[in-house]
């Protein structure tokens, strides 16, 4: 099920599109390039001796999957209206997914940052963690697509809110920045963002900058706190999702 | 003999208007929420469904029929009562749903199917089978959007039509085909019944009910005004929508 509708999404996402399948690479690409303007020319940000864009080439790998998954998870449900009022699919299947159909936003940015990592010599043992941060990443944004999706039958604000969020949200993750240039109660504020130890590990993975242990801490702990309560959000509203959408 | 379906005294209620505005958030927060009017769609309405038989449900516009099947599908809860179905049940209560207009007949085939939760190797098997019965081998790779509305409905039938289910519920899924399919359709529904699954079907046009069901419930605001053989129930139904013209 979740596989026919990513299956679908991906089929019709560049049904009379000029460049089609091309946009999942300008995407990544303008914003590392926004971010070598903006926070390596401009600010001036170090980043432990690792090449500016390849550093945010790595946080990029996080933040354009996690970006497209919300972006499309937040009106899963209520996009497709018809299936949840006429049918007896599984709704959960509609945010999941759209975990699927945006994996081409994570591998890009993923390959593209393993090749650059690797041919600048910075992969070492603990890049073969890749496949546990993956999954941990996949977790995540899965318990922010089941929650905002269902949120969004209820309350449409959801879909207002969401673009704006994420705007706010790209500058409050160290996607472009490293946290451990900030002071220690900003540090500390930042590392409360589930996305921010998320970043860490990946940078610790691919380019062996060390990450804030507690940071990763954080996350992993929000991860897994937040999946439970998203599921359980999830089910509680799903019994009425045909009357309230 | 057991029924496949019963239904005990179900109700639906539902609120009218906008489930959330900036108005009415106000003022919950300046002072107490409104209380929003409520309908009362079903009122304890109890049936029981039989292997092998055609139950038809009629009424005017808004009298429950569609409230009630989308209980039957397990697609919204009842208010208060019980539904129990034994066995699984293929509901098509609206033409199109779970179709994408970007898509070609033959996607959408195998994207309604597992929505129906079809196996993909058994749709791959039927494709064809589809395509003839639907009459669209010609435009099977042709996007839905190019379709017409009966186009459409009749790729929809075709493929529930594959789908093996205790129960099927239909809702005035024929009223937009021309007659020649119509009568292929009704055909096939009879068949299913015929091979002892239970149809539920909802259609305003009563000579179609009549040859086809064997039992037919009247629903009226909500509530079962008859249940009986088909012929009397519609009989009397239809010289009640004589008298009371729907307004």
């Amino acid at each position: 099920m979740i596989w026919a509708l990513a299956g679908r999404d991906l089929k019709s996402r560049y049904k009379q599109s000029a460049l089609g399948p091309a946009w999942v690479v300008f995407q990544p690409l303008a914003l590392l390039v926004a971010f070598t303007i903006g926070f390596h020319s401009v600010a001036h940000v170090r980043t432990e001796g690792v090449p500016y864009s390849l550093f945010a080439l790595t946080g990029l790998v996080v933040w354009t999957y996690f970006q497209a998954v919300t972006m499309s998870a937040v009106g899963s449900l209520v996009n497709n209206y018809p299936l949840v009022r006429w049918t007896a699919c599984p709704r959960i299947a509609l945010p999941l997914a759209t975990l699927v159909s945006n994996l081409p936003s994570f591998a890009i940015p993923a390959l593209a940052a393993l090749i650059a990592a690797g041919a600048a010599g910075f992969l070492t043992i603990q890049t073969l963690l890749v496949p546990f941060l993956f999954v941990w990443l996949v977790v995540l944004v899965a318990a922010v697509a089941i929650f905002m999706s269902a949120i969004t039958v209820r309350a449409r604000d959801v879909l207002s809110v969401t673009p704006f969020l994420l705007q706010v949200m790209l500058f409050l993750s160290p996607v472009g920045y490293d946290t451990s240039q900030l002071s220690p109660v900003l540090r500390a504020l930042i590392s409360i963002n589930p996305l921010t130890g998320l970043i860490d590990a990946w940078r610790w993975s691919l380019l062996g900058i060390k990450p804030s242990t507690a940071a990763v801490a954080v996350s992993l702990a929000l991860t897994s706190v937040g999946t439970v309560v998203a599921w359980w959000l999830f089910r509680s509203l799903e019994v009425s999702m045909a009357d309230d959408i | 003999m057991e029924p496949v379906v019963v239904a005990e005294r179900l109700s639906k209620t539902y609120r009218l208007g906008e489930h959330l505005r900036l108005e009415a958030t106000l003022r919950t927060v300046v002072r107490r929420t409104t209380k929003r009017p409520r309908l009362e769609a079903l009122h304890e309405v109890s049936f029981e469904g039989y292997t092998g038989e055609c139950f038809g449900i009629v009424g005017s516009n808004g009298s429950g029929k569609s409230t009630l099947l989308q209980i039957l599908a397990g697609i919204t809860p009842p208010t208060s009562g019980t539904m129990t179905v034994r066995g699984s049940v293929l509901p098509m209560l609206a033409v199109g749903a779970g179709f994408h207009h970007e898509l070609t007949g033959r996607e959408n085939s195998f994207l309604y199917g597992t929505i129906l939760g079809l196996d993909r190797q058994v749709i791959e098997r039927k494709l064809d089978d589809i395509a003839t019965f639907a009459e669209l081998e010609r435009h099977f790779d042709t996007p839905l959007k190019r379709y017409s509305v009966g186009m459409q409905s009749r790729l929809c039938f075709a493929i529930a039509m594959l789908f093996p289910a205790n129960v099927y519920c239909f809702d005035e899924v024929l009223a937009v085909v021309d007659g020649e399919f119509k009568d292929r359709c009704l055909a096939e529904v009879r068949a299913l019944a015929a091979r002892d699954a239970t149809v539920f079907f909802i259609s305003h046009d009563l000579e179609q009910v009549g040859t086809l069901c064997d039992r037919v419930m009247w629903l009226q605001d909500g509530e079962p005004r008859e249940i009986g053989d088909a012929e009397s129930v519609i009989e009397r139904y239809s010289r009640h929508v004589a008298a009371v013209p729907e307004a």
